[in-house]
């Protein structure tokens, strides 16, 4: 059985009432929406409740999937929603605190943890907080188009579609996250 | 000084499905503009690091199951009328279970119905029934082998009979052959006797004119040596 006709009967069994269906469907993209949490929001604990408020969603809405786009690009659509969300209320917590952080906690939850992880999680997590660091100087919308195009492989129409502009526009965006990251390349070159 | 063409070129080379060449093109003005190629290694590298990406794993959650169980219970005690029939296919296996774990046995007879739970209790009424089967079997076992016995000693007489008849009649063409072969060898016989006495007689006479040749032929020799 293929990947999406499996995804199709554990999705029909979990209507029906199957915990053990349900369990599996979130298993199977569990990892992949709990990762795009970590890249998008900077820090693992706001990538949990993503992930927790994606499978409430999908849960929510499993009756509605019609099974006419792929099951990923569904849940990876709610995804982009609950980030944004997530995203806005954020900023409006941090706006009511006074404060202007908006560098991602990530980075120094894991830096505490290293000493304690093997050699090859550490070299992991090293490249990870690259990436992170790189990702938190572009804006939502950037860092959105970054992770549709380079980790999910979505096309520009999916990506221009699940943001509701034009293609055009998702391959300026992408265009311009790049080019701020070379720039930011650039600056923290000239500092060091 | 900015080459005008590297936004167009890059964002067309990251592009889905871009033709083979429109690709080499690409690729060939990256070769010749020094701008754009600087910025297009930028973009490689910028990917492969964040392609270096390695994958975290997922902090212990419940996975919405209690929320799952949760909701699907209360549906489940909501299913109405119709939806308790549902449980018939369950309660049958659960009484077929329990027959075959008490071994229960329901046997009908002449006397009723009886239910027995276990092996002993039910191996007396078997043992009762057994008896009663047996019996009503020697009877119509005996009834049968009466039938075929009768049948079998009316199909014999006509077989004999038939038998016989051919018999007789085979047996008088015999004879008759017999009495012929008989009378003929005989006559053949008679001929044989005949001619061997002919043959004798005729032997006896050249014996005894031979005998008579010898007497003369002795009473001559006697003449002559007197």
């Amino acid at each position: 059985m293929g990947l999406i006709n499996e995804d199709e009967a554990l999705i029909a069994a979990a209507l029906k009432g199957s915990a053990y269906a349900w369990e599996k469907l979130v298993k199977r993209y569990e990892s992949r929406i709990f990762n795009y949490g970590v890249r998008i929001t900077g820090n693992t604990s706001d990538a949990m409740d993503l992930t927790q408020e994606v499978f409430l969603g999908i849960y929510r809405n499993l009756h509605r999937f019609r099974g006419d786009a792929k099951f990923s690009s569904w849940i990876f659509r709610i995804a982009h929603n609950k980030a944004v969300d997530i995203n806005r209320r954020k900023r409006l917590t941090t706006t009511l605190a006074h404060t202007n952080n908006d560098e991602p906690d990530f980075l120094e939850t894991v830096a505490g943890d290293n000493r304690y992880e093997p050699d090859k999680k550490l070299v992991d997590q090293q490249a990870n907080s690259r990436v992170i660091s790189m990702l938190a100087r572009l804006s939502l919308e950037q860092r959105l188009v970054i992770e549709l195009k380079v980790y999910q492989s979505l096309t520009f129409e999916e990506i221009a579609d699940m943001q509701g502009v034009s293609a055009n526009t998702a391959k300026t965006r992408f265009y311009t996250a790049l080019k701020k990251l070379k720039a930011v390349s650039e600056e923290n070159n000239v500092l060091s | 000084m900015s080459c005008p063409k590297t936004q167009h070129l890059l964002q067309e080379y990251f592009s889905d499905g871009l033709a083979p060449l429109a690709k080499k093109e690409i690729e060939n003005h990256l070769n010749s503009c020094e701008q754009c190629n600087d910025e297009f290694e930028f973009f490689l590298l910028a990917h492969s690091n964040m392609k270096g990406w390695k994958d975290q794993s997922v902090p212990h959650w419940d996975r919405g199951l209690e929320l799952f169980k949760r909701e699907h219970r209360s549906e489940k005690e909501s299913m109405g009328f119709w939806g308790r029939w549902q449980l018939v296919p369950t309660a049958i296996s659960f009484v077929m279970l329990c027959v075959l774990l008490l071994n229960v046995s329901v046997i009908s007879g002449e006397r009723g119905f009886f239910v027995s739970f276990g092996a002993n209790s039910s191996n007396l009424q078997l043992q009762y029934q057994l008896a009663e089967i047996q019996e009503q079997y020697l009877v119509e076992m005996d009834t049968l082998v009466n039938q075929v016995g009768e049948w079998l000693d009316s199909n014999n007489v006509q077989v004999l009979q038939v038998v016989m008849e051919r018999t007789r009649e085979a047996t008088m063409e015999n004879l008759d052959l017999i009495y012929a072969y008989f009378e003929q060898q005989r006559l053949r016989d008679l001929e044989d006797m005949r001619i061997s006495y002919q043959e004798l007689v005729d032997s006896d006479y050249e014996t005894i004119r031979s005998l008579q040749q010898l007497a003369r032929f002795v009473s001559y020799q006697d003449d002559a040596v007197r």
